[in-house]
C-alpha cells in the first residue's frame, strides 16, 4: 500500500485503519520535558483537560486517544505519567527510557489493539470515509489561493467575508443539495411526542420500523389535526384570562388531547370486526347474512394508511404522533445546516466546485463597480455547478436504475 | 546585495569636484544618504501599488512588480520569540517590543517599520481589522473568529509602554506569545561613512561603515538623488538641474 507521499492523503494505512501511530523514544534518553512525539492523524489529538493524562482526572474520558508504551514492542501498557499536548505534539513531562516503543491509539469501537484494548470510543470510526469530504477551512484557503489576488477578478477580500459566504453556502447546500445523513432512532413514549433534535432544521422523512426492520413511512397529519401554538384559558364571555403578571393564562390543548385518544381506524377506514355487523346486515329489503365486511365507501386515499401520522408541535418544540404509534420504534431523518458542530462543517468533494462558484458569485454580486455581465456570468456558473453537484450527489447509478426497470412489466395494482 | 557606501561617497565626491564645484563632508553625506535611502524605500509602496494595477510581462528580469518586490526583499523579516527572544510579550493582548521599558532603550523589535501579517502557529494568517469591524464580526455567529481563522487588532501601546504596539488576537484562547509570528518591513539603517584620519589629515574609509541596504540596482538612483541634495548644499543650480533631469528621465522610463 502507498504511504503518504505529498498527495492529499496524510495518514498512513495504520493511522487510518487502526487509528494507531508508533514511535521509538530517543537513544540515549532525552532529559525531562524534552521527549516529544508528533501525531499526524487527520483528527487533532485532544485531552479533556491539562491533567487528563491521569486516569483519575474528571475529564479523562473526554480524551480522544490513549498513549501506550512498551519496552519490547510486544506487551504494551497505558502511559499514565504526566505529558502535555500542544498542536498535536505530545511532550513527555518526565523522561522516557531510551528506545521505548510508544503508540498513540485513537479511540475506536473495538478499543484498539494495544494494552488491554480499552481505548474505547469512536474517533477512528468518525474518520472513516473522510476522504470524500473536504473541510470548510480548506475550502476557504483554497478559494483565497485560487480566486483572490492581483490580476484576478477579486484583487482583495477579507477572510471574514469569505468565511461568511462559505458558511452561508454550506447552509443553503445543506437544505437541498447535500446528502441528508442526520437521523435519530427513537421510541414513541406514552406522551406521543418526541423532542426536536438540537441541530434540527427540517425533517426529511419519519418512518416507523416494523418487526422486520423495514421502514414504514409515517405521514404528516397536515389536514387532520394541529398542535395549536397558543391555548388561552377563556372566561364565560370567551375573553382570555390573565395572571398576576398580566399575561394570558394557558391551558392544555384539547385538540391534542382528543388526537391522542383518537381511534385512527375511524379515520383510515381500517376494518375492525368490533366496529361492524359482520354477520347480519340489512340487504335488499331484508336481514341476511353478509355484513359490511370488506366494504368501504368514500374512502380518502390520502389518509387510508395504517403507518400513523405526525405533526409539529411548535408550542412545545416537539414532534407529536398519532396514538397508534405508541411504543413504536421510529427513525427521524432530518437535515441540519452543516454548521452545528465542527465535524459537520465538511463539504462533499462532489460539491466543492459548486461552493467555490457560490462564494465567488456572492462576493462579486455584493461588490460595487463590478460590471453586471460579470455578475451574470458567475450567477450562471453557480447555477450550473450547483445543478451538477445535485446530480452527482443524487447518486444515480445505471445498474440500480436497470434493476428498478426490470419490474416495468409488472402491473401496478391499486 | 547592498550598495557600498564608500563607492557612493567617492562617486558623489568625484562628480561634485568636477570643475571645483564644491565638497561634501562625511557628516553631510551621512545625513543626506540616510534621507535618500528612506525616500527611495518609501517610494516602493506607491510604485508597487501602481504597477500591480498594470499588465505585467513574464520576462525574467523586466517584470516591474517582481523587480519592486525584490527591492523590498532586504527589508522583509519574519520573526517570533524563538528567532528574536522577547520580541513579543503579553498574554493577549500581545506587545511588539519596539522599546524596552522602563529603561526606554531600543527593544528586540526596534526596527519595526510596517507590520505585514500576524501568523498563529506559523500556519494561519489573521485578518487585520478595525475595532468597529471586530465588534460587528463578534456579533455575527457566522463570522466568529476561530483558531483556524483568527483576527487581530493593531493598536497603540499601553500607558506604561507607549511605543510598543498592541496586538489583540481573537479568539482570546490564543494567549501564548510563542504561538505568534510576525512578518514586517524593517526600517532601513542610518547610513554611515565612517573614517579614520590619515597622516595628512585626509579622511580614510573605515570598514565599520554602514552600507545602503537598498538593492544594488538602485546605485545610480542613490547617487543621483544624493547629488540633487548636494547641489542644494553647495548651492550649485547646475548640479541640481542635471540631477533632477536625470532622475525625472529615470522615473519616466520606469513607470510609463
Amino acid at each position: 500500500m502507498a504511504r503518504p507521499d505529498g498527495g492529499l492523503i496524510q495518514e498512513t494505512n495504520e493511522q487510518y485503519y487502526a487509528g494507531a501511530q508508533g514511535f521509538v523514544s530517543a537513544t540515549p534518553a532525552l532529559g525531562a520535558g524534552q521527549q516529544t512525539f508528533t501525531g499526524t492523524f487527520n483528527t487533532d489529538l485532544s485531552l479533556g483537560g491539562v491533567n487528563s493524562w491521569n486516569p483519575t482526572d474528571t475529564n479523562y474520558a473526554l480524551n480522544n486517544f490513549k498513549l501506550y508504551t512498551s519496552a519490547d514492542d510486544v506487551t504494551y501498557a497505558e502511559y499514565i505519567l504526566p505529558y502535555a499536548i500542544n498542536d498535536n505534539v505530545i511532550t513527555i513531562t518526565g523522561t522516557l527510557p531510551a528506545a521505548t516503543y510508544v503508540i498513540i491509539q485513537m479511540k475506536a469501537l473495538d478499543g484498539g489493539s494495544f494494552g488491554n484494548r480499552t481505548a474505547l470510543g469512536q474517533t477512528v470510526e468518525d474518520n472513516y470515509g473522510g476522504y470524500s469530504y473536504t473541510s470548510l477551512v480548506d475550502v476557504i484557503n483554497n478559494f483565497i489561493v485560487g480566486y483572490v489576488g492581483d490580476g484576478k477578478l477579486i484583487p482583495h477580500v477579507k477572510r471574514s467575508d469569505i468565511m461568511f459566504h462559505a458558511k452561508r453556502g454550506l447552509q443553503e447546500f445543506s437544505y437541498d443539495t447535500l446528502k441528508s445523513i442526520k437521523s435519530q432512532e427513537l421510541t414513541i413514549p406514552p406522551s406521543l411526542a418526541v423532542i426536536i433534535p438540537q441541530d434540527y432544521v427540517n425533517y426529511v422523512r419519519i418512518s416507523s420500523i416494523d418487526i422486520l426492520g423495514v421502514k414504514r413511512i409515517v405521514y404528516p397529519a397536515n389536514n387532520l389535526t394541529i398542535s395549536p401554538f397558543s391555548t388561552p384559558i377563556q372566561d364565560q364571555q370567551g375573553q382570555p384570562t390573565q395572571d398576576n403578571f398580566s399575561e394570558n393564562l394557558e391551558g392544555t390543548s384539547q385538540t391534542e388531547a382528543r388526537w391522542r385518544q383518537a381511534d385512527d381506524a375511524l379515520i383510515t377506514g381500517e376494518f375492525r370486526s368490533g366496529n361492524f355487523a359482520n354477520f347480519f346486515d340489512y340487504y335488499d329489503g331484508s336481514w341476511g347474512l353478509g355484513g359490511y365486511y370488506g366494504r368501504r365507501y368514500g374512502m380518502e386515499p390520502q389518509i387510508a394508511q395504517i403507518n400513523g401520522w405526525f405533526n409539529m408541535n411548535e408550542r412545545e418544540g416537539r414532534i407529536a404522533f398519532s396514538s397508534n404509534l405508541k411504543d413504536r420504534l421510529i427513525v427521524l431523518e432530518y437535515i441540519s445546516d452543516g454548521l452545528a458542530y465542527e465535524e459537520d462543517t465538511k463539504i462533499p468533494k462532489l460539491a466543492e466546485e459548486a461552493l467555490y462558484a457560490h462564494i465567488i458569485y456572492s462576493i462579486l454580486s455584493t461588490r460595487i463597480n463590478v460590471q453586471e455581465y460579470i455578475v451574470q456570468r458567475f450567477k450562471k456558473e453557480r447555477s450550473a455547478k450547483l445543478r451538477n453537484a445535485k446530480i452527482r450527489l443524487s447518486n444515480i447509478k445505471l445498474d440500480e436504475i436497470t434493476q428498478v426497470m426490470r419490474g416495468k412489466s409488472k402491473w401496478i395494482k391499486h | 546585495m547592498a550598495i557600498n557606501v564608500d563607492t557612493v561617497y567617492k562617486t558623489v565626491l568625484l562628480i561634485l569636484n568636477q570643475q571645483q564645484r564644491g565638497y561634501m563632508t562625511p557628516d553631510e553625506f551621512n545625513r543626506v544618504a540616510t534621507q535618500v535611502q528612506l525616500e527611495i524605500f518609501e517610494s516602493y509602496f506607491d510604485d508597487l501599488n501602481q504597477q500591480i494595477r498594470r499588465p505585467q510581462n513574464d520576462t525574467e528580469y523586466a517584470n516591474r512588480v517582481k523587480n519592486l518586490e525584490e527591492n523590498l526583499q532586504p527589508f522583509e523579516k519574519y520573526i517570533n520569540n524563538t528567532t528574536s527572544p522577547g520580541a513579543i510579550t503579553g498574554t493577549n493582548p500581545f506587545f511588539l517590543n519596539v522599546r524596552t521599558y522602563p529603561a526606554d532603550t531600543p527593544g528586540p523589535f526596534s526596527d519595526l517599520y510596517k507590520l505585514g501579517s500576524i501568523m498563529y502557529r506559523n500556519k494561519t494568517i489573521g485578518a487585520f481589522l478595525q475595532r468597529n469591524e471586530i465588534t460587528q464580526l463578534l456579533l455575527s455567529p457566522l463570522t466568529q473568529p476561530t483558531t483556524n481563522f483568527p483576527i487581530y487588532l493593531y493598536e497603540a501601546g499601553a500607558t506604561a509602554t507607549p511605543l510598543n504596539p498592541t496586538i489583540s488576537v481573537f479568539p482570546t484562547t490564543i494567549n501564548l506569545p510563542g504561538d505568534i509570528n510576525v512578518s514586517y518591513l524593517a526600517k532601513p539603517n542610518d547610513i554611515q561613512w565612517n573614517y579614520d584620519t590619515g597622516e595628512f589629515g585626509q579622511f580614510l574609509y573605515n570598514a565599520t561603515s554602514v552600507n545602503f541596504q537598498l538593492s544594488a540596482t538602485e546605485q545610480t538612483s542613490v547617487i543621483l538623488k544624493i547629488l540633487l541634495y548636494a547641489g542644494v548644499i553647495v548651492s550649485d543650480p547646475t548640479i541640481i538641474q542635471v540631477a533632477s533631469t536625470q532622475i525625472q528621465q529615470e522615473e519616466q522610463n520606469s513607470k510609463s
